[in-house]
């Protein structure tokens, strides 16, 4: 189950970053959809290795996207999706293995009928639609999406690692809210990477980040890393401000929405205290 | 920083990024003001007298400069002989001696990981049960402490 666990998340980022480097709006639609399904099953499989005491974690091979077609990547993806179909068989729960089955059967089927297209994704040609922008500011963007893309998908594992841990309702509530706001975070930034030719794979995450065993201290530190992260977000809208107003206010976007996050941020670690004084 | 092409290519598909199963030696280069830390695990051949490094991973929990420096040091380690290795961390050391703190803290932190792994795999000789060697970075890429509010909250 354990290995089904990894082959599920390594399929669904691989088809997460299909979606995300292809421009034809049929693909990017199915294939958006599919690595949602494919998160769906994460944590299903994730909920009953936790519901069986199994010991797990979010290790995972690199996964190679680097190619000129996107019907390479939709190869690889069945072929993905035909190992995860046979590590099925140690899946116990039969309503999710049935579930799982019947999702791959069709997905793949789904996937053989999409349009090849040429890919851009890893051109570098570093321009994000037709902004002029001079080499610092090129520069500064790029390392924020490499950041800031790796960011998001860490906290989208951590997130989901504390709530697949928690029986409190009003916790799991501020985690599914953070989990969906970074998705949301990483899609926009991987479709600029996709564009700007410099899309990767953001880098597997250490243990210790997920495995929190203060989680008190881990919403404090992240309420400081969100701060840290509004300034970085002010920043780069400052210095794209005079090439472009979309980029800049595209940077405010999510500068505004980094607030909502540390105020729910901030509930949280008021509720663990009330938590601990209670009891 | 200049961010060309080859930094890209460092940043989007690092060398030797990740874990291996059952290492030789573990050894990790923390930055204790910030908790960053880099986790470097080797696998080592005997040839005669000299130790060489077969395979080499990392990971870092840092900025993406870090991995970049990770990306590059660990490629170079590849493949060669402790003596070798401790050369390039010397040369690694000695060079960002030239660089301002913050930019320098990330490749120390790759290096001191390195020298912490070839410590560990020494020490393992006399202690096989030994946990991985630590060591600390003398640079300091912490950025001004940002006040928090709910830390010390004032009394009203």
């Amino acid at each position: 189950m354990k290995s089904l666990l990894i082959k599920t998340h390594e399929a669904w980022l691989a088809t997460l970053m299909a979606a995300l480097m292809s421009r034809t709006t049929e693909n990017k639609r199915v294939l958006t959809e599919f690595s949602d399904i494919l998160w769906r099953h994460f944590t299903w499989i994730e909920n009953d290795l936790i519901r069986r005491g199994v010991e797990y974690d979010y290790d995972r091979d690199n996964i190679p996207i680097k190619v000129e077609r996107l019907s390479i990547l939709l190869t690889d993806i069945v072929r993905r999706m035909n190992e995860i179909e046979l590590l099925l068989v140690r899946c116990e729960d039969e309503a999710l293995k049935n579930r799982i089955r019947t999702d791959l059967e069709y997905m793949r089927y789904a996937l053989g009928r999409l349009e090849d297209e040429t890919i851009h994704a890893f051109d570098m040609n570093r321009r994000y639609r037709d902004i002029e922008l001079d080499e610092e500011a090129t520069g500064a963007l790029t390392l924020f999406l490499f950041e800031e893309s790796y960011k998001e998908y860490e906290l989208i594992m951590i997130y989901n690692y504390l709530k697949a841990h928690s029986d409190d309702a009003f916790l799991n509530r501020i985690f599914q809210i953070l989990i969906d706001e970074s998705f949301f975070h990483l899609r926009s930034f991987g479709e600029m990477m996709a564009e700007m030719g410099i899309l990767g794979v953001p880098r597997v995450i250490h243990q210790s980040l997920y495995k929190v065993s203060d989680v008190e201290r881990f919403l404090l530190d992240g309420i400081d890393e969100e701060i840290a992260a509004k300034e970085q977000c002010r920043e780069l809208s400052d210095a794209v401000a005079s090439k472009s107003e979309e980029l800049a206010k595209f940077f405010d976007f999510i500068n505004y929405q980094e607030n909502y996050h540390i105020e729910l941020m901030r509930e949280a670690v008021a509720h663990y205290r009330a938590k601990r004084s209670d009891g | 920083m200049v961010v060309d092409n080859e930094l890209v290519r460092h940043m989007a598909d690092p060398h030797n990024y990740g874990n291996l199963e059952e290492p030789d030696a573990v050894g990790i280069g923390e930055n204790p003001e910030n908790g960053e830390k880099v986790i470097i695990y080797l696998k080592v051949a005997e040839e005669g007298e000299a130790p060489r490094i077969e395979t080499i991973r990392f990971q870092a929990i840092a900025c993406m400069t870090t991995v970049v420096a990770g990306s590059i040091i660990t490629h170079e380690a590849e493949n060669v002989d402790f003596e070798t290795a401790e050369e390039l961390i010397a040369v690694t050391l000695g060079m960002l001696e030239n660089y301002p703190p913050e930019q320098a803290a990330c490749s120390e932190m790759v290096a001191v990981a390195l020298k912490a792994a070839m410590d560990n795999y020494r020490l393992k000789k006399e202690n096989p049960e030994l946990p991985a060697v630590v060591y600390k970075i003398e640079q300091s890429c912490a950025p001004e402490p940002v006040p928090n509010p709910l830390e010390n909250p004032k009394e009203s």
